[in-house]
């Protein structure tokens, strides 16, 4: 089933004009926006976070806990898909379709997805590129790495993480209805899993948890590499936002995470470098722990110079 | 003001207790009636704790949504209100929380509470009437308690 992965995510909350403020100091641009209303905000491949108020009434109805998400939109690659999982889903609950073809359902657990064809566009940008030694260099003679005003705008949005009240129906419906593949597993916790047109290590993470938490515990977006992870998540420092965890690196997946809190009441975290793999990757499983979840973690400090400039 | 609890360590000895903080974290006048407003009464570089103050009255928290160990609560700083200021809400997750009891009334953390900061006013001047014990996690190598 070539479901690429999230496209789009969709929020009812509290503050829109908060939310506009920080998707735009998050690095997103806004494609629309209409003031009382709401807008979506696009990462450079097209992939957007939308935000509504919580009380329209166009939204899917919220969760009982209240959580901001009211729709998570998959991407897959062409019409085919779409009937392919129309045929597979709506033998067991309602599915619609809107004027666009797009089909809508509820998952297993009652949150509400979409189905559409891509809005993703084919991206051609260079990756962050090092000089190693031993190694022929990336990054080439007299060109420079280290870019204070380099935009470091968020690339595609990466991956979702439900807080999830029944991991066995939920991981089922991922790998038994759509396909999915368990890439790691937290044996404690939850499954990493990724769509079938998609290498990513995770698209998809869960934390099992009790009802009244269920909801997004965080989005990522990935940015071209540490590098300009580090500078984006330093930016948003400056502006006042709270930084929840991180920089650091994830062991599953290898990536690079910093997570923030924000005024759409879930994570954003900016990741890097994740791995990617194919069917013949074998998974992992392993009691999650702070050791097992990050290679290492730092915090985020003012800039210093040693022993020069004037002394305050 | 009593002073009890442990007095404030040297500057080179680290200490997991609950310290006295002498000096004021603000002044009375200078928290915004139906605002919050952070504090870091130890200097660690963090807000660990935070006010808000409904006319006269002030309740102070602890930064630290009970959902997870050490889960900062701001989704900026000095924002630890919902849209219309009516409740305490996480922005980690968007737990809320009854502002003068700190129980949680919707949310990843039904049925906890926010560990209060008892506080003193004299003199127009706001203090942390009892000790008060460190809010981030320490640094690597440095004693766990």
């Amino acid at each position: 089933m070539r479901i690429i992965g999230p496209d789009e995510l969709v929020f009812g909350v509290d503050d829109l004009n908060a939310c506009r403020t920080f998707l735009v100091d998050y690095g997103l641009d806004e494609e629309n926006w209409e003031d009382g209303k709401g807008g979506t905000f696009v990462a450079l491949d097209n992939t957007a976070i939308t935000v509504r108020a919580r009380d329209d009434s166009s939204l899917p109805k919220p969760l009982p806990s209240g959580s901001t998400l009211r729709q998570t939109i998959y991407g897959v690659e062409d019409a085919s898909v779409l009937d392919e999982i129309e045929a597979e889903l709506s033998t067991d609950r309602e599915v619609t379709r809107d004027g666009n073809g797009a089909i809508a359902l509820v998952d297993d657990v009652d949150m509400a997805l979409k189905f559409q064809v891509t809005r993703r566009i084919d991206l051609d940008l260079e990756a962050e590129l090092i000089n190693s030694p031993g190694a022929a260099p990336l990054r080439g003679v007299n060109k420079i790495g280290a870019l204070q005003d380099a935009p470091a705008k968020p690339r595609t949005l990466s991956h979702i993480v439900y807080f999830t009240p029944d991991m066995t129906k939920h991981e089922a419906f991922y790998v038994e209805r759509l396909k999915f593949v368990v890439t790691d597993r937290f044996t404690n916790v939850g499954p990493f899993l990724r769509p079938q047109a998609c290498k990513d290590h995770h698209t998809l993470f869960m934390l099992a948890t009790p009802p009244y938490m269920q909801g997004l515990e965080h989005l990522a977006f990935h940015m071209q590499g540490p590098t300009d992870l580090m500078l984006a998540g330093s930016r948003l420092v400056q502006k006042g936002y709270e930084s929840f965890w991180g920089p650091g690196r994830h062991k599953f997946g290898s990536n690079w995470f910093w997570y923030f809190n924000c005024p759409l009441m879930t994570h954003f975290e900016y990741d890097a470098d994740m791995d990617i793999h194919d069917d013949d990757w074998a998974p992992r499983e392993i009691d999650v722990s702070a050791e097992a979840s990050q290679l290492f973690l730092f915090e985020n400090v003012e800039k210093w110079f040693p022993g020069a400039g004037p002394k305050d | 003001m009593s002073k009890s609890g442990s007095p404030v360590q040297g500057q080179k000895t680290e200490t997991r207790q609950p310290q006295f903080v002498e000096s004021p974290l603000c002044r009375f006048d200078d928290l915004e009636d139906g605002h919050s407003r952070g504090f870091d009464p130890l200097s660690e570089g963090r807000d660990t704790m935070f006010i808000v103050r409904q006319g006269d009255v002030l309740y102070g928290w602890r930064n630290n949504c009970p959902h997870y160990e050490n889960a900062r609560m701001a989704w900026k700083k000095n924002e630890f209100l919902n849209g219309d200021r009516s409740r305490i809400v996480c922005g980690a997750h968007g737990a809320l929380f009854d502002i003068a009891s700190g129980q949680c009334v919707l949310g990843p953390c039904l049925g906890q509470s926010l560990t209060p900061v008892p506080l003193t006013i004299l003199d127009g001047q706001v203090f942390l009437e009892e000790p008060y014990s460190p809010g981030l996690r320490p640094r690597p190598g440095r004693h766990h308690p």
